[in-house]
């Protein structure tokens, strides 16, 4: 009897937790569609701001989205460099076991939670240090910072994932511990290491408080690495925080921008992996 | 005999567990060795010794000499890619590389100097013949290989290791892990591959070592017990230790349902009544035979495996005669 109640308990919290994870999700994106698509128009993604668009007038976010699109593209690719070496070198045949391992795995711990305003504050400090303004390149190099744990933890647990059998296989054939990580634990972890990327995407493109005094805020395209640039969640901030609806319908709508972009990445990049998948060993 | 390994007072310690003690033995040229011996007396460590992979252990140790072509194998200063690549491992279970067919072959080759197209077609070719393996995936060997059964892809395995041209194939468990008709598969090319490679290999299956071994290495808690050619050995134990474990893996307690005496019966006809005799068992239920043809003891039991029965026992009761235990 009292196993069957357990059981029953079980069953019910499973349930309600389920239901609070979809149905906040729903909400979320349905509160968001409802408030935002009625704004939403061809304009919107076309166009820059006009003079008077925050009072309601003409214009849209191209200066957003693009900006948004170059910091997050930006910052992904500079991530990804830097991170695949380096979760790489955490696997057991490198440095994994030693003592410095443990402290950079600690401290990238540590970096992950460490609330994005103070990558952004920090990265002001350091570019008042060297005169620098507000710019992509300096958006670009803080969300680099803020994606690194991220990228590098979760690679590395996707590495550690790879059956040790295989990389023996590849050691008995005569290959050395580089051949081995390139030919056969890259492969092997490839739909993982995937997926990193598209978390640390995620974060960099929808992040507010590292690029905004990093990156700046400007109504125009950046026509240099070396200019302020506008993003999507400082588009959506503005917006909502001017006094008049119409305009903050328009912050729904910037949202729903945000939304579609992370979906369609998201989307792409399962079916990307699904055709890495193929030669997985389970 | 010629000596191809020569194993000199090695002796292997995880961290202070000391898993291989003074171990001095010889392994023959061109022949099938077999080392046996019960669960953790440090066969699969003496195995791992030899080809260095070891070294991949956290906290492992090894001292004494192992000299193969005249090197010292066991020298930390020498490549070890170099002696791994002279030696093929065919491990317990099969662990395919996560790539297509072809590119498990062609990743050895690949790393030890750049084949053209041709070349390594060729090569692919070669090698899954001599395993065994081609004519079965002739025709898809751009498809993955985790989609081939168990023992293809041992037999993959067997081709992947052979293809870096090794001298020496050394084998933990290599069948432990398959059906009867892949293990007698892979026994068969093991057995054709002796004219042109020195073979090791671990088994817990006694009938699997009388069947392919020439020379037999028996190991107990890390000790040598025993070596010597597998004739004497199996027939004639010089140690008490060896008898007591051969005979321990037969006597295992089993309730007969039924027997056929086929003394005097000359091979395929022994083998032609066993199966009859099978015929009218349920499934599950065990035969027990009683052959006098030498030829019968290792052929009924192969036979009977590739029919997808269990061979249990294989013992000889006296001089002339032996009992072979099959369950249906
Ligand atoms: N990585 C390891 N770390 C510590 N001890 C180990 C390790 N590998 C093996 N040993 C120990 O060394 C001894 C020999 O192990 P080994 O694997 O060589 O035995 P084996 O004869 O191959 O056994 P089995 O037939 O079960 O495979 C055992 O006592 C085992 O517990
Ligand atoms: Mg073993």
């Amino acid at each position: 009897m009292d196993k069957l109640i357990e059981e029953r308990i079980f069953k019910i919290l499973m349930v309600v937790s389920l239901g609070i994870v979809v149905g906040s999700l729903f909400m979320v994106i349905a509160v968001i569609i409802w408030n935002g698509a009625p704004s939403l128009s061809i304009s919107m993604i076309t166009q820059t701001p006009k003079g008077g668009y925050y009072l309601g007038k003409e214009g849209g976010i191209l200066n957003a989205i693009m900006g948004s699109l170059y910091l997050a593209f930006g910052s992904v690719i500079l991530a990804f460099i830097i991170s695949l070496p380096a979760a790489l070198s955490l696997q057991k045949d490198y440095i994994g076991k030693t003592r410095l391992a443990y402290y950079i795995r600690l401290s990238l711990d540590v970096l992950w939670g460490t609330p994005s305003i103070v990558y952004g504050a920090f990265g002001f400090i350091v570019m008042l240090y060297f005169g620098m303004r507000a710019s992509l390149l300096g958006g670009i190099i803080v969300l680099t910072i803020l994606q690194l744990p991220i990228m590098i933890r979760s690679m590395e647990e996707v590495i550690k994932l790879v059956p040790y059998e295989l990389k023996e296989a590849s050691y008995t054939l005569g290959a050395t511990r580089f051949e081995t990580t390139f030919g056969v634990v890259m492969r092997q972890a490839l739909p993982g290491i995937f997926t990193a990327v598209i978390l640390a995407f995620g974060r960099g493109i929808g992040d507010a408080a590292s690029v905004l005094f990093t990156a700046g805020y400007t109504d125009s395209l950046p026509r240099s690495l070396l200019d302020p640039v506008a993003s999507l969640p400082l588009a959506v901030f503005f917006q909502l925080g001017t006094p008049f609806p119409e305009v903050q319908r328009r912050a729904y709508a910037s949202a729903l921008i945000l939304l579609l972009i992370v979906l369609t990445l998201s989307i792409v990049s399962r079916y990307l992996s699904r055709k890495f998948t193929k030669n997985i060993i389970r | 005999m010629k000596s191809h390994i020569s194993i000199q007072d090695v002796n292997a310690f995880y961290g202070d567990h000391q898993a291989l003690r003074n171990i001095t033995v010889e392994i023959p040229q061109k022949q099938v060795t077999a080392i046996i011996g019960p669960s953790g007396c440090g066969k699969s460590t003496l195995l791992k010794c030899l080809n260095r992979l070891i070294d991949l252990t956290d906290g492992a140790s090894v001292s004494g000499k192992i000299i193969v072509d005249g090197i010292n194998v066991l020298n930390g200063s020498i490549d070890v890619t170099d002696v791994r690549r002279k030696m093929g491992l065919l491990p317990q279970k099969p662990n395919p590389l996560p790539m297509s067919i072809y590119d498990n072959i062609a990743y050895g080759p690949k790393l030890h100097g750049k084949p053209g197209k041709k070349e390594m077609d060729e090569i692919v070719e070669k090698y899954l013949k001599i395993s065994g393996l081609w004519e079965e995936v002739k025709d898809r060997l751009k498809s993955p290989a985790n989609k081939l059964s168990i023992g293809q892809q041992q037999r993959l395995c067997l081709a992947r290791g052979l293809a870096v041209e090794p001298d020496i194939i050394l084998c933990d468990e290599p069948t432990s892990a398959l059906d009867p008709v892949s293990s007698q598969h892979i026994e068969q090319q093991l057995l054709k591959l002796k004219t042109n490679y020195t073979i090791v290999i671990v088994t817990h299956n006694i009938h699997q070592a009388m069947r392919l071994a020439d020379y037999v290495i028996h190991l107990y808690l890390g000790e040598l017990v025993e070596h010597g050619h597998a004739n004497e050995v199996f027939e004639n134990p010089k140690e008490e230790r060896t008898r007591a474990y051969i005979n321990g893996t037969f006597s295992i307690d089993l309730k007969i349902d039924s027997e056929a005496n086929l003394k005097g019966k000359m091979c395929p006809f022994n083998f032609v009544y066993a199966k009859q005799a099978l015929h009218n068992l349920e499934d599950g239920k065990i035969l027990k035979i009683i052959v006098d043809d030498p030829t019968a003891v290792t052929e009924v039991p192969r036979g009977m495996e590739a029919d997808g029965h269990k061979v249990l026992i294989v013992k000889e009761i006296n001089k002339t005669d032996w009992e072979i235990v099959i369950q249906k």
